[in-house]
């Protein structure tokens, strides 16, 4: 026991600084002052408690009424299937007017998304960042998507748009992501953007 | 007879250390090479409210796992490190568990059947398989802690004098030598 404690520690002493250098030096590793979810600002612009968001006993209605209160007070809106859809098939879209942002890592983008979606995965916003950020300040309507359901990625994509001064009624998150897309049949693009690769 | 199942123990307790330290460092890389959906995972157990401890965990849990686990394979520092497995696995494991409740309550099904990505670095997993595995994996640890896996270590202990383990036949030896020695004289 006189020895367990003194190695014990010791272990966790070396193994916690070789941990964070091992974060410092990996090109994955994370930032340690990053709020990646927004928490602070969360905290800051919270729905008040009593107001219809929150009280469905349908899991799914509360979390989709929740979401709305949220992109709502931040200046927000959330998009459904049919508004995604005319989107999609509007003129604008071509003339880069109308823009697809995809919230998701590399893996699942070069998977499959929606056709001339940009990639934003707000995590190594560094590497996305300059591509993204022109193309969204010339558009009129910016799209933010990732898988859907309880996926939050889209929602944080689009609120680290905000913070670089894309205005807030310009972004539209959209909730069903590229399930409910790739569900409904829409035609999904299949490695980089502008492939050429299309699945019906 | 005797010496041939000391012998069995003591490899078979070696490949435990070896299981435990291999199993510790391929769980931490696979988290370590994407840390950020790691960190979605730790949020997801709302344990831990701020977000620059959230961020802390999430980058270097996965590299101390892949520390003790390389650790344990090389026989460094075995029993501390041990003691480490076991205090990462016991709040890891209550944590699951309390976590599968509350969705077994949410979505109204079996406790067994609920199923989902732990943070452990295996993907999404039955809760009843998970628990079993880190019970397995506690266990382990125990015996480790408790000396064995002794055979074939760098330095087993770091602060014993004798930091090599004792050969299993020295008292043997003493017994034949002694009587050579007197009859010389």
């Amino acid at each position: 026991m006189k020895r367990l404690i003194p190695e014990a520690l010791l272990v966790a002493l070396a193994g916690v600084a070789i941990a964070f250098i091992a974060n410092a030096v990996s090109p994955r590793g994370l930032s340690l002052s990053r709020d990646y979810f927004f928490q602070n600002q969360a905290a800051a612009t919270a729905v008040p408690a009593g107001t219809n968001s929150a009280h469905d006993p349908n899991p799914a209605v509360a979390h989709h009424n929740e979401l709305a209160a949220r992109l709502q007070s931040k200046g927000m809106s959330l998009a459904d299937s049919n508004q995604v859809v005319t989107l999609f098939h509007d003129p604008r879209t071509e003339q880069g007017l109308v823009v697809f942002v995809d919230a998701r890592e590399d893996a699942a983008y070069q998977a499959g998304h929606i056709p001339g979606a940009y990639q934003f995965y707000h995590y190594y916003p560094e590497k996305f960042a300059p591509v993204v950020m022109p193309v969204c300040q010339s558009a009129q309507q910016i799209v933010v998507y990732c898988n859907g359901g309880n996926c939050t990625d889209s929602e944080m994509a689009a609120t680290m748009l905000q913070g670089w001064g894309i205005p807030g009624p310009k972004l539209m998150v959209y909730e069903g992501g590229i399930t409910e897309w790739t569900n409904n049949r829409m035609p999904v693009e299949l490695g980089e953007r502008k492939s050429g690769q299309i699945r019906p | 007879m005797q010496l041939s199942r000391k012998n069995t123990v003591e490899i078979l307790s070696v490949a435990v250390r070896w299981f435990l330290g291999a199993l510790f460092v391929y769980m931490g890389m696979v988290k370590a090479l994407h840390p950020e959906h790691f960190l979605k995972l730790v949020r997801d157990y709302h344990m831990v409210g701020s977000p620059y401890v959230l961020n802390a965990i999430a980058a270097a849990l996965p590299w101390f796992e892949v520390f003790c686990g390389l650790l344990l394979l090389a026989g460094i520092a075995v029993r501390g490190t041990a003691l480490m497995l076991i205090l990462m696995l016991v709040p890891f494991t209550i944590a699951i568990f309390r976590r599968a409740l509350e969705m077994a309550g949410s979505q109204l099904i079996p406790f067994c059947a609920v199923r989902f990505d732990c943070g452990c670095g295996a993907g999404e997993v039955l809760i009843c398989r998970k628990l079993a595995e880190n019970f397995f994996l506690l266990l382990f640890a125990i015996l480790l802690l408790a000396g064995m896996g002794r055979r074939w270590c760098l330095r087993y202990s770091l602060f014993s004098a004798a930091a090599l383990p004792e050969p299993a036949s020295a008292p043997e030896l003493d017994k034949t030598v002694a009587p050579a020695t007197q009859s010389r004289h």
